[in-house]
């Protein structure tokens, strides 16, 4: 089992990111690669540029602590898998966005290491350039 | 009109694999044909012994520390100097045909864009080449390659060895006759394997240049590299079973054993299959169970892949001559690193810095419209590394090297490699897997010595060391880091290592594991 863990300051409150975040939709939005997205109940799936689909169980959208959990369940080769986006109040105007990652097989923390960090980094790029009522 | 380059890798090939070098088993009189009528650098090494560290090397003409692809998996900045972009900017057609590897190959959501040129099927290059079509071992992936096999030839995806299991490590699923890890009757016909596909795509990037065009083509074959599955169709070129044990490999297990238990504790571990170090290792084989005859098949295989290589170059000759351009032509000949094949009872490559992995073949066939031919052959025994490449196609092309190049234009000769200071090659592993497992080599090879010093990871502590006298210990089996006569050596070695040697400067993410 692999844990990672990516993280970002962002100059909104915590609120105005969570809008985004926990919105399960909007990853579209910031994720690397993902050009299309569908969530009915409990279910998201992603399409990735080169069409293949990944399954998601969405495990925690819990508004109230700001919490998104979801398990990847296929295609990809993983055996296991719990991933966590926290939005965390961190002073005013600012908040803190956590991104960990439990995993197994190991190979696989690889791959989704660089690819998290890079759209953490997209997430905070889009939301510390535009507000919300912007888009 | 200037010279023409003709750049040609191979992935993974050891020394003595051809002729020129002394090999006695594949035939390979196109690239020996290089040597009888060019240069031959008998201590050429690589700055990394893994592919992407390597591959950087060659293409920016810089130290590890420097370009900062630490360890496979780690990509090459796309704003990253390339001696494809210097040629090209001094007027070359640029093209890079086959196995790149700048860039992680594991890449599902695309982020990279060779990938992404491979699976759209665009070949606008980047990083200086005009044009890139790019192949790896098989038909998987996003590569020019493996798309040409989905849309052409569907059904010789499954024919090659699957390298990934289903746990995503590197797979050590047995096959051949002898149960040897990573060989599989590969059924693919010999005309849609990778190698040739090279050729193919070569001569026909070739067939589309102006008569007058300078050009510089890094050809590059993914073989020999494993999984060793050329087409069934050529396996009769080789019996195993005909086959000598490599002199590396000594055949009784307590004599092995005692060799490898004289070398940093990592090399016994992974004998025992205790601790992998490198990711293309595969996980779950133990190099104990190695046995004589699958060292012998995998050899047979590999002699067989260098063989295809050979004859495919052939190929591109002798579309180049039928236009004409030979006599302009420079051609370069190397790899990226070097395999065990069985030397002290391994397969594969990692944290090892012995011959087996560091010892290259390389040689410089001159234009012979610039000197080059039979009245000018050398063998260079003085060191010089892969950063020495990218400054000599700038040589050939009459374009000063930039200064972030940090090699220098290859000797043509042992005197102009001491006259112009050709001491010493240093060559670095870094690797931190996902489990913590961190290991870091510096090595620095002169005066017939390689002397590698271990800094504290989380198998060694910082004393441990490698010294071999290549002269008296050709096979590197009796290590002198801790005899007392040699610690005067040993300590002038490493003063001049750290004078030398470039660190990185950081450790950037690792994308991917390969």
């Amino acid at each position: 089992m692999a844990t990672i863990r990516s993280h970002a300051r962002v100059h909104r409150s915590a609120d105005d990111v969570w809008k985004v975040v926990g919105d399960p939709t909007r990853i579209v939005d910031w994720f690397p690669g993902v050009t299309a997205v569908t969530v009915e109940g409990n279910i998201r799936t992603l399409t990735l540029a080169a069409g293949l689909p990944v399954f998601e169980e969405i495990v925690t959208l819990d508004h109230r602590m700001r919490r998104f959990q979801y398990r990847i369940t296929g295609p990809l080769p993983v055996k296991y898998h719990l991933g966590t986006m926290d939005v965390i109040e961190d002073g005013e105007p600012g908040c803190l966005l956590m991104y960990s990652t439990e995993i197994s097989p190991d190979p696989m923390a690889f791959v989704l290491d660089g690819v998290i960090s890079e759209g953490i980094g997209n997430l905070a790029r889009m939301l510390n350039e535009h507000t919300e009522d912007e888009r | 009109m200037g010279r023409k380059i003709l750049f040609i890798t191979t992935d993974q090939m050891r020394y003595d694999a051809i002729g020129a070098n002394g090999g006695t088993v594949a035939r390979t009189p196109n690239i020996d044909s290089f040597a009888a009528n060019g240069i031959s650098y008998d201590r050429a090494q690589p700055q990394n012994v893994v592919c992407m560290p390597s591959r950087a090397t060659m293409v920016t003409g810089q130290n590890v520390g420097t370009h900062g692809v630490w360890m496979n998996g780690v990509p090459l900045p796309v704003e990253a100097p390339s001696v494809a972009a210097v040629l090209r900017d001094a007027g070359y057609r640029t093209a890079l045909i086959g196995k790149s590897h700048f860039e992680p190959l594991l890449d599902p959501f695309l982020r990279f864009e060779e990938n992404r040129q491979g699976f759209a099927g665009t070949t606008v290059g980047h990083r200086g080449f005009d044009h890139m079509e790019l192949a790896t071992h098989g038909a998987a992936g996003f590569t020019h390659y493996s798309n040409w096999i989905r849309h052409n030839h569907p059904e010789a995806i499954g024919m090659f060895f699957q390298v990934l299991d289903g746990d995503l490590e590197v797979n050590d699923a047995p096959g051949g006759d002898t149960g040897a890890p990573q060989i599989k009757r590969n059924t693919v016909p010999r005309d849609w394997y990778h190698t040739d596909w090279v050729a193919d795509r070569t001569i026909s990037w070739l067939d589309g240049l102006a008569n007058d065009d300078d050009w510089f083509c890094w050809m590059s074959f993914p073989d020999p590299h494993h999984p060793w599955d050329p087409p069934e169709s050529e396996l009769h070129r080789v019996d195993w079973r005909e086959l000598d044990l490599p002199a590396g490999y000594p055949q009784n297990a307590a004599e092995r054993e005692a060799i490898i238990d004289a070398k940093p504790r990592h090399w016994r571990l992974w004998y025992d299959g205790k601790l992998v170090s490198n990711y293309e290792a595969p996980a779950k084989w133990v190099p104990a169970t190695l046995t004589a005859d699958q060292i012998r098949e995998v050899n047979a295989l590999a002699h067989i892949e260098n063989e295809l290589i050979d004859e495919a170059i052939g190929r591109v000759l002798a579309a180049i001559d039928s236009k004409g351009w030979s006599d302009d032509l420079d051609i370069v000949f190397t790899t990226d690193h070097g395999e065990f094949q069985g030397d002290f009872g391994f397969l594969f490559k990692g944290p090892y810095h012995v011959d087996s992995l560091m010892r290259l073949p390389l040689i410089w066939r001159p234009a012979p419209s610039a000197g080059g031919g039979a009245d000018a052959t050398a063998r260079v025994s003085q060191p010089v590394g892969l950063l020495d490449l990218a400054p000599t196609f700038c040589a050939i092309a009459d374009v000063q090297p930039p200064e972030w190049m940090e090699g220098r234009p290859l000797p043509i000769d042992d005197a102009d490699a001491q006259a112009r200071g050709f001491e010493r090659v240093t060559t670095e592993w870094d690797s931190r897997q996902p489990d913590g497992t961190e290991i870091h080599l510096r090595t620095i090879m002169r005066d017939n010595f390689v002397c590698t010093t271990y800094q504290p990871g989380t198998v060694h502590d910082g004393t441990e060391g490698e010294l071999y006298d290549l002269v008296l210990d050709p096979l590197q089996q009796i290590n002198l880091w801790d005899d007392p006569d040699r610690r005067a050596l040993r300590d002038e070695l490493l003063i001049d290592l750290a004078a030398n040697f470039v660190e990185p400067r950081q450790f950037r993410h690792a994308e991917a594991p390969v």
